[in-house]
């Protein structure tokens, strides 16, 4: 079957998505970038290049390369004076006076340049998909009037594609965070693009997402932060050793690509480098260009452009008649909402609300698209929605600690076995206590409940294998079964509420056991070590015993010497680098002893190599009961 | 006996409905484990990724490390006289190259080839009448890598007539 895909038709960018196991998945392009240039360009000699080819030679044909195509489609030649004077290529009128690009006397809609953008996007998908891609949903912004639509959809029908319907962006960025799910609410959708910036006001809710208002800046974007530090820089420089950057090239490439690069750094650090080396050269030698960025000086050279986005926000918001009060959720669109002076200004305009990001802001608007398009063939509907486990469960084991058997956000139903041991020789019975959480130490969890299995036949410790099943049910019911292998004694327990958790209670121990990951971590490995040193000393004295007399003197008096060391250890909980040292001494110890031959001189002396009894894995000891 | 005994226990409708549920039951339990294995499969398998990730980065980071250590020689011997370090520098360069190459991104720098987008991106166009139009006149920054695998294009100047 012919795969449905979301396409975001960008000004500058364009990026396709389609689902993937019901999740929404952006497709590369052909060139291995997730996002693709919305540029097309006809070379001297009859190319057609379309993306980051054509843009790669935009300087060398500035007449035949055609890019921002969406600020003209569906628009009057009369009406597009403003942006011919931005771009490099002729804009004529059409027969209809609608606008043209003349490139080399022949004239080219504007739907025409669209559809090659999106033929490549549909061709580069398909070769990744492995099928055909032949229909689309194409997202368009949220202001575009009846003409502009009717011009995008005939775009995608000359690209051999048929649109199964045209959506608005923030639509589709509301899509993508599965906002139509919820009751009624009021969105606001912030989307500060590479060039341009669109905020919307939705009213969603019951599958229906409505556009309120919108309001924005067609002329404002990231390249314009990346241009702000660009002539920071350069002007420093300047002022430095009197050359203009600006005027070589090269340089000024080199600089763009350091700007960029440091912008994005600071959305996540305070302070970053720009590094060029040999930036140009003067009468007295090479020059370089070495300067450290604050936040705070990124933050003031682009303040202007940062309050240029307050009013479209305000205007949406008095448009939709909302006051701030009125926003239930707000969504960041676009690489530059990643800037944190930006994510400021957004909380401070929306009542002090904390923006929904965790989608990539680059790609949510695709992702919606492919939604969407997933819905419309019905793909969505056939999705059964699976649970997963809101936290972790597991048993308690040797030394107070808990044992994970199911990790957190795990997809139920599922059965996850492991295989436990006793702790002492001849233990009778083994002790089940069920455990929920995150934190390594058994009483920093929830208990669900505990059982005891009995009856186990007298063994060395370590060698009876006890099963253990944890089986979570559709519905979150756990069923926990602990099973004898030896015996086949069999003893369980059901839990019906070990989902009744509400989401602040999961959160809340969630952030618990991240908050003392590091002394929870310091804590396991304590008592790990402390049960490999018991395991050890404890193997090392059955070796004695079966050696007997076979033991040269010398050996079997250390031996005595450690294992009663260790067994204080263990007792006295001592620090873990002592512990670690005594298990590697008794380690020596042991392998020694393991060469030696027991004195009754038998032909089979080493098939009973302490834990050598079975291949099962042991992955903890319970403690006797 | 038991042949003789099935059929007609079969036809039997009420000892066939609570066996059909119970198949139903079955099936739909069998249904949502395999789905639930996908998605934790799915789960187990973007775990992996980035962890490969991590383990090449690690990879290709330990490749260089030879590069910064010779770096480092050089500027301790910087007092030596310029022209050793110019000669150390030309040595690390051609290293550094060869850990590129080594990597599957070969060094592109020539000059007087036709531009080709592929591996050409443009800064800025001359008018140089010893080259034909369309030709590279002068390579700013080496391009690494071929076609089909780029990593970087080559910056170049490209001879254009002005009309």
């Amino acid at each position: 079957m012919a795969k449905a895909v979301g396409i975001d038709l960008g000004t500058t960018n364009s990026v396709i998505a389609s689902l993937e196991g019901g999740e929404p998945t952006v497709i590369p392009n052909t060139e291995g970038s997730r996002t693709t240039p919305s540029v097309v360009a006809f070379t001297e000699n009859g190319e057609r290049l379309v993306g980051q080819l054509a843009r790669r030679q935009a300087i060398l044909n500035p007449k035949g390369t055609i890019y921002s195509a969406k600020r003209f489609i569906g628009r009057m030649y009369d009406e597009v004076q403003e942006e011919i004077k931005a771009v490099t290529f002729d804009v004529v009128p059409g027969s209809d006076d609608s606008a043209r690009f003349n490139v080399r006397g022949k004239p080219y809609a504007p739907e025409e340049i669209s559809a090659l953008v999106l033929r490549k996007l549909a061709d580069d998908a398909a070769k990744q998909l492995g099928e055909k891609v032949t229909e689309a949903v194409i997202t368009v912004p949220a202001y575009f009037n009846d003409a502009q639509r009717t011009a995008t959809r005939d775009a995608g029908r000359i690209a051999g594609l048929e649109v199964l319907r045209i959506i608005n962006e923030p639509t589709a960025a509301a899509l993508a965070y599965g906002l139509d799910k919820r009751e009624h609410e009021t969105v606001l959708v912030f989307d500060l693009g590479g060039g341009t910036f669109d905020v919307s006001i939705l009213d969603v809710g019951d599958g229906v997402v409505e556009v309120r208002s919108t309001a924005g800046d067609t002329h404002l974007g990231g390249d314009d932060f990346d241009r702000k530090l660009v002539d920071h820089l350069a002007d420093e420089f300047q002022r430095e050793t009197g050359i203009d950057l600006r005027n070589d090239p090269q340089a000024l490439q080199r600089l763009f690509e350091a700007a960029e690069r440091a912008k994005v750094e600071l959305s996540s650090v305070t302070q970053t480098q720009v590094n060029l080396p040999f930036i140009t050269a003067s009468a007295d030698g090479p020059k370089h260009l070495t300067k450290s960025i604050m936040r705070s000086t990124f933050e003031q050279i682009t303040a202007s452009l940062v309050e240029r986005t307050m009013g479209p926000v305000k205007q949406a918001m008095s448009d939709g008649k909302m006051s701030e009060q009125d926003i239930d959720e707000v969504i960041l669109v676009g690489g530059s909402t990643r800037i944190p002076a930006v994510q400021q200004l957004v909380r401070r305009l929306t009542g002090g609300k904390d923006p929904n990001m965790s989608v990539n802001p680059d790609e949510v608007v695709a992702l919606g698209a492919a939604v969407q398009a997933g819905v419309l063939k019905g793909e969505v509907q056939d999705m059964l929605l699976l649970d997963v486990t809101p936290l972790s469960l597991g048993v308690e084991t040797r030394g107070g600690v808990m044992t994970k058997i199911v990790e957190r956000n795990t997809t139920i139903p599922v059965r996850r076995t492991q295989v436990f041991s006793t702790a002492e020789d001849n233990q009778p019975a083994v002790d089940i206590v069920v455990l929920q959480g995150e934190r390594e130490r058994a009483a920093d969890n929830r208990v669900l409940g505990r059982f005891q299995l009995r009856d186990i036949r007298p063994a060395p410790r370590g060698e009876p294998q006890i099963e253990v099943t944890f089986d979570i049910d559709a519905n979150g019911i756990v069923d926990i079964r602990a099973r004898d292998k030896d015996t086949g004694v069999e003893q369980g327990i059901t839990i019906s509420e070990s989902s009744n958790l509400d989401r602040s209670e999961v959160e809340q121990m969630v952030t618990e056991a991240e908050r003392n990951r590091s002394s929870d971590q310091e804590l396991r490995e304590t008592v790990d070590a402390r049960n490999e040193l018991d395991s050890i000393a404890y193997q090392v004295r059955r070796r004695l015993e079966e050696l007997g007399d076979a033991a040269p003197e010398h050996e079997r008096a250390r031996a005595d010497m450690l294992v009663g060391e260790a067994e204080e250890a263990v007792k006295n909980e001592a620090p873990t680098d002592r512990v670690r040292s005594l298990t590697e001494d008794l380690r020596d110890v042991y392998n020694a002893l393991l060469a030696r031959q027991p004195g009754t001189g038998g032909a089979t002396a080493s098939d009973s190599g302490a834990g050598g009894a079975s291949d099962d894995v042991i992955d903890a000891e319970f403690d006797r009961t | 006996m038991r042949h003789e005994e099935q059929p007609p226990a079969e036809q039997q409708p009420p000892a066939e409905q609570p066996a059909d549920d119970q198949v139903v039951r079955d099936l739909e339990d069998r249904l949502l484990r395999a789905l639930a294995d996908a998605e934790n499969l799915r789960k187990r398998h973007a775990r992996e990724l980035r962890q490969q990730a991590a383990a090449e980065r690690d990879r290709i980071a330990a490749k260089w490390l030879p590069v910064l250590d010779n770096l480092d020689r050089a500027l301790t011997h910087a007092g030596a006289g310029p022209d050793a370090l110019v000669t150390g520098v030309l040595a690390v360069r051609d290293e550094a190259v060869d850990v590129m190459a080594r990597l599957g991104y070969p060094r592109h720098e020539e000059v007087g080839v036709p531009f080709d987008p592929k591996r050409h991106e443009v800064v800025s166009v001359v008018d140089d009448p010893r080259f034909p139009p369309g030709t590279i006149v002068q390579v700013l920054r080496p391009g690494y890598g071929d076609p089909d695998h780029l990593l970087r294009p080559a910056a170049v100047t490209v001879d254009q007539r002005q009309e």
